[in-house]
């Protein structure tokens, strides 16, 4: 009986692959009936769907995928992949320190196909001893409009191994109405930053919220300093870290500045272990009337989770100059920080290096960057000025084309990984007065050693 | 049955998975950080020999001193503040009987269930000085001043209160677990000699827990020496080094640093003072034992 009905299922089961084979071929002749011109038609779009499907792998530093620079990113992504339908780009974002563990980790065990990088020798001379990225032709981007300059910092030997995505102005961030209604001005000079501070603080509110818990918004205040003490840092930044000796009076000088704001209390209480998170929260809630931090926060005056009354008031102003300082305050620190790379190993290159370059053709990064608010692009953006920039915005542009000097690399990222991690450390000791200026000098001058 | 045990291979077969897990997991990434500990390497790119330089930068470096004096602290917060008031508590527990113990073991037991992350950043806010828990409390009680309860003179005390606050459950647990194991009868003894609940708890608790504390304290030195996850959310060894433990000191150094050479001596230094601590332990326990 058993067997019986084994065979009746096997002969039901038989039946039906035939008939659905036949009507495989039914389908067939019907398509051969279709017309030459919509033959013709459909002759693109077959070679698009026989184009070998692709998967390339990104690697970023920029985990919020729905505002700032993230969005933007990502909406790259998704124009690439529609224009491209064979690609599949799959993302991996992580905050920044655990993007750097992770981009290590990568490095000895195959590096995904596009990654974030900084055109800093703190990330980049380690990373390119390695060989892990992929050189570029740099004759490639003459017509991209890239700012002068601003490849510098992602070449070695003359070769270029990345593209820079923004151009990033230090300054502080101030609430305009907070200012007026309490009869505060913007300050002319840094003495009158300090005094402004105390009055601040003597109506209870935080003078500048500081982001002093991750250790390089603090030594970005220090290079920004020593821009105004001395005017060009470049060439006593190189000389220091070239002798690990940081007894350059401007330094020195700079360091003691720096240490005398932190302790007369222009930053709020507890900011050597505060985060980013933290510090701009003070801001944006209205607890403090400042926030020290660079121009990829302009976003802030377009981010709607922000108070109306806060996020159409916020203002911004640079460094103001110190009594007989060489510097003046148009002379800026800037820098153009991160951008892509292409893997030397990636087993997709030809098609990561097309989509690097498809990023960077001037309507994309830049146009839809600006678009967004998140700042400056590292190229030109001028075609893409509408008239309807934010405040914000238009105060970057105008201090960067106002600008006498920029600072280049911040301090910290100038020498290697060792310095940049001990210096991030120790600067909030010799901020909260636990280390001496000269004791602070000298371990990271030893880093460089 | 014992003519199969005394086949070899078959005690083989039953030793070697064992044996693999111990070689693969334990003996290679000990050896491979001895290898790497003598090395000048990036964790990228080629590695130089310099042999025993890490060990002698090692002994220089006051940050590391400071780990090691942090975690010092920590192991001895343990011991001495966390686990006494855990014992303490458990045998109250132990007493309450009824609803009440099961309600209170829960709630004691709430912070070990809760995900590092979460109580790192719970805390966070407790601390601030602008908007925290604790500031606000004392602002209402009409103190206006702003505490830093990270300032590097207090900090590392904030960071063992979140500590010690944090294991607390675990180590009542176990002390639970054991002061379930004393027979009744003693108790029932005791309390027809007339003593009362100290001298029970000192004469009868006590003793038969010995075992139990020594695990228990053996295992709060090792939690201690092994302190990575809450300080690295919580205050990442910061401000300066002041909080630092050993194991986020390590960890600064090999990925944040590229000091992948630097690191692994640190985890070789790291691993001989936590076997001395454990064998030391284990001596002092046997010794008084055997006494």
């Amino acid at each position: 009986m058993r067997k019986k009905l084994l065979v009746g299922i096997l002969a039901v089961c038989m039946t039906a692959t035939l008939l659905s084979g036949c009507k495989g071929k039914e389908t067939k002749t019907e398509d051969a009936s279709v017309s030459a011109t919509q033959q013709e038609q459909t002759e693109a779009e077959k070679v698009e769907d026989t184009a070998e499907p692709i998967t390339l792998t990104v690697f970023s530093n920029l985990p919020d995928r729905k505002n700032g620079q993230g969005l933007v990113e990502q909406k790259i992504i998704d124009d690439y992949m529609s224009e491209n339908p064979n690609v599949t780009i799959e993302v991996e974002a992580l905050d920044e320190e655990a993007y750097k563990t992770k981009f290590k980790a990568y490095a000895m065990n195959g590096m995904p196909d596009v990654v974030s990088i900084w055109g800093q020798p703190s990330f980049l001379d380690e990373v390119l001893e390695a060989g892990i990225l992929e050189p570029l032709n740099e004759a490639d981007y003459a017509d991209y409009g890239f700012v002068s300059g601003s490849l510098e910092g992602f070449k070695k030997d003359g070769k270029l191994y990345g593209l820079p995505r923004n151009t990033d102005v230090m300054g502080f961030y101030y609430n305009q109405k907070m200012f007026e209604d309490n009869g505060w001005e913007v300050p002319k000079n840094y003495d009158e930053l300090l005094v402004l501070g105390k009055k601040i603080k003597e109506a209870g509110i935080v003078p500048v919220a500081m982001d002093g818990g991750d250790g390089w918004p603090l030594a970005i205040y220090l290079t920004d300093l020593l821009v105004r003490v001395d005017g060009n840092i470049k060439d006593i930044v190189s000389n220091a870290i070239a002798t690990g000796d940081f007894t350059d009076p401007s330094i020195v000088e700079a360091t003691k500045l720096l240490a005398k704001t932190a302790q007369s209390g222009l930053f709020q209480v507890g900011y050597d272990s505060q985060d980013y998170g933290t510090a701009m929260n003070l801001f944006t809630n209205g607890q403090a009337a400042m926030f020290y931090m660079g121009s990829w926060e302009a976003s802030m005056a377009l981010n709607e989770d922000i108070s109306e009354e806060v996020r159409n008031n916020i203002r911004a102003f640079t460094m103001p100059p110190i009594t007989d300082g060489k510097g003046a305050q148009t002379d800026i620190a800037a820098w153009n920080g991160g951008g892509y790379a292409v893997a030397a190993q990636s087993e997709q290159k030809e098609e990561a290096i097309k989509f690097l370059n498809y990023m960077y053709q001037p309507d994309k990064l830049s146009k839809y960057g600006w678009e967004n608010g998140v700042g400056m692009s590292a190229q030109d953006q001028s075609a893409y000025m509408t008239g309807n920039e934010t405040n914000l915005q238009n105060q970057f542009t105008d201090i960067l084309n106002n600008a006498t000097s920029v600072s280049g690399t911040p301090i910290n990222d100038c020498g290697p990984s060792v310095f940049k991690t001990a210096m991030e450390s120790e600067i909030q000791s010799v901020c909260n007065g636990t280390k001496s200026v000269d004791d602070f000098l000298s371990v990271i001058g030893e880093t460089c050693k | 049955m014992k003519k199969l045990y005394s086949n070899k291979l078959v005690i083989l077969s039953l030793v070697l998975p064992g044996i693999l897990v111990f070689i693969f997991a334990i003996l290679a990434p000990i050896c491979l950080s001895v290898y790497y500990g003598c090395m000048d390497y990036s964790g990228m790119g080629k590695a130089t020999f310099n042999g025993i330089d890490n060990y002698k930068m090692l002994l220089r470096d006051a940050a590391f001193g400071r780990a090691l004096l942090n975690s010092l602290l920590l192991a001895v917060g343990f011991v001495f503040i966390q686990h006494p008031i855990a014992l303490i508590v458990a045998a109250v527990l132990d007493k309450l009987q009824g609803k009440a113990e099961g309600f209170f073991r829960c709630v004691y037991f709430i912070p070990n269930v809760i995900s590092v992350a979460v109580i790192a950043y719970l805390w966070k806010f407790i601390y601030n000085p602008d908007f925290g828990l604790i500031n606000n409390i004392l602002k209402s009680l009409g103190y206006q001043e702003k505490i830093n309860w990270f300032s590097p003179n207090i900090a590392i005390w904030s960071v063992l209160i979140v500590l010690i606050w944090h294991g607390f459950g675990w180590g009542m647990l176990i002390y639970y677990t054991g002061i379930k194991n004393i027979d009744p009868v003693l108790y029932e003894a005791s309390a027809i000699d007339g003593a009362n609940q100290a001298t029970t708890f000192l004469k009868i608790t006590l003793p038969l827990m010995k075992p139990v504390i020594q695990i228990n304290v053996t295992m709060a030195i090792i939690a201690a020496l092994k302190q990575m996850e809450t300080v690295y959310l919580l205050t990442n060894g910061g401000p300066g080094n002041s909080t630092q433990f050993a194991a986020n000191y390590l960890y600064q150094q090999a990925f944040k640093a590229f000091r992948y050479g630097y690191g692994n001596a640190i985890g070789i230094v790291f691993i001989i003072i936590c076997l001395v601590v454990t064998v030391g332990l284990n001596t002092i326990f046997v010794e008084k034992k055997e006494a």
